[in-house]
């Protein structure tokens, strides 16, 4: 499998902890990945608000392009630019006239496009338990989390094409291989407000009170995410909601790569775990049960490939 | 043609399926701050309520979440519906009822035309500087910077193939347009 890399936007800036989280995960894992040469932005919702051809076909460059690359698949970590690769996809195969427009616009036909997945679709479907289970290096079992899955990773399903919208699993099960306590909550696919953060922070506020009252509710210590958006919002967010929730609230925000990477081991900065408004190395140095010596990735991989 | 025929025309929807059971108010979670909850604005577009839809708060406040259109019985996506009624509004020069979406809509494709990608600091820190919520935020951006999560803006060179997408996408609608 020739899998195109997809960073987007965010992992290059604000949530670049994702990114290094990723990049050594999948190294760990043996999965390569070739970055998408001169990709550009998915456009999110910005560019359809415009235009609906722009909003259409911008992520289909994308593409366009990671087909001529020969990609099998196209791995985008951030959900929103899974939501929307996939959809415009969708959209084009649904219908003719803008298919017509978009080749027009793209001056090329799109033949055998690449399947676009999110991480969390590449560790779950595609037979890594044995391995992820294999190379657990540390005991988290003490660590106890709830998956915060956002919108737009089973959402909306004819889309998305994985998990299930209501009730999604994959990040639960993932987390479960490694021995890491997945709890139950209300929470999990709830939406944090996204962009509105820069646009109306109060009511990104009022909806990230609603995602963290649940999790206190399910006596979470922290909250995981698969979105750089969701974490932006709830990382960043929680002095101000010290205040609207009148308790103190210091709940640190992972990455599902991070918790993956930390059990098998990784390093802290390999993860970017120094990188986050709420720290979370404490909780994690806390709950770390049975700790082993940590190994950089590139010994890891000598220690793998013998 | 019709309000409705140009929103279905535009969102690929057909507003005539909704039967009006309101899953989609109930799950929206913008909806207590919408004047139209998305039901009522479903029914609004079947009526041709042009105005009144084009002027909700609704259009502008939808994050496009999709838990209306995964929740919907009929197949119908009122997130794509409401997508449709905010390329509408800005065709037809309506004055958005909530200005700061439309200027962040706007900051984003601009600094995309830039470099293709966007700079997500500088897309923040304008939009934040337009609709007078910098000073608020200057505190969080410097926690975040000497974290490495902010990186210098890039010299505008890299836009050059969005550009080329962005004119002639928008050449062609328009001429289409015009054609009508």
């Amino acid at each position: 499998m020739k899998y195109g890399y997809y960073p987007g936007c965010s992992l290059e800036g604000i949530s670049v902890e994702y990114d290094i989280s990723i990049r050594n995960l999948f190294k760990l894992l043996g999965v390569a990945v070739t970055d998408l040469p001169d990709w550009i932005c998915c456009g999110t919702l910005a560019a359809p608000s415009i235009s609906r051809l722009l909003g259409v076909v911008t992520p289909l460059w994308n593409v366009a392009r990671a087909e001529e690359e020969g990609f099998d698949q196209l791995v985008a970590p951030c959900s929103a630019c899974v939501y929307h690769l996939k959809n415009a996809v969708r959209q084009v195969a649904d219908n003719g006239p803008l298919r017509d427009d978009v080749e027009a616009v793209l001056g090329r036909a799109l033949n055998d496009p690449p399947v676009v997945v999110h991480p969390l679709e590449i560790l779950t479907n595609d037979g890594f338990e044995s391995r992820i289970r294999q190379l657990v290096r540390r005991d988290l079992s003490e660590l106890k989390v709830v998956n915060y899955y956002g919108c737009h990773i089973s959402r909306p399903a004819d889309v998305m094409q994985f998990d299930d919208p209501d009730n999604p699993q994959s990040m639960d099960t993932l987390l479960g291989w490694v021995g890491v306590q997945t709890l139950e909550w209300s929470g999990k696919v709830d939406c944090c407000g996204a962009h509105f953060s820069l646009i109306k922070p109060d009511v990104v506020v009022d909806l990230s009170a609603r995602i963290f009252e649940a999790a206190l509710r399910s006596g979470a210590d922290a909250i995981v995410v698969a979105c750089p958006m969701c974490h932006a919002n709830l990382d960043t967010r929680q002095t101000r909601l010290t205040e609207k929730l009148g308790r103190s609230l210091e709940m640190p925000v992972l990455y599902f790569s991070q918790v993956l990477g930390y059990a098998m081991g990784l390093e802290p900065e390999l993860l970017g775990l120094n990188k986050h408004i709420v720290d979370p190395l404490p909780l994690m140095l806390e709950k770390c049960r049975g700790r082993q010596v940590e190994i950089s990735s590139s010994a890891r991989t000598e220690e793998i490939a013998v | 043609m019709t309000f409705r025929q140009q929103i279905e025309g535009l969102s690929g929807q057909n507003t005539n399926l909704c039967y009006q059971c309101s899953k989609c108010s109930a799950g929206c979670p913008m909806a207590e701050w919408m004047d139209l909850k998305p039901a009522q604005l479903m029914h609004s577009i079947r009526l041709d309520l042009e105005d009144r839809v084009l002027n909700s708060t609704a259009i502008w406040l939808c994050v496009d979440c999709e838990t209306c259109t995964s929740r919907c019985p009929q197949k119908v996506e009122p997130a794509a519906v409401m997508t449709a009624a905010r390329v509408l509004a800005t065709q037809k020069g309506v004055t958005p009822s909530v200005k700061e979406v439309s200027i962040y809509y706007r900051g984003f494709v601009d600094n995309m035309r830039l470099n293709g990608k966007i700079h997500d600091a500088s897309v923040a820190g304008i939009t934040q500087l337009l609709t007078g919520q910098l000073r608020d935020n200057l505190p969080l951006a410097w926690k975040l910077f000497i974290r490495g999560r902010v990186k210098p803006p890039p010299l505008p060179l890299g836009g050059g193939e969005f550009r080329r997408l962005y004119n002639s996408a928008l050449a062609i609608e328009k001429d289409r347009e015009e054609r009508r």
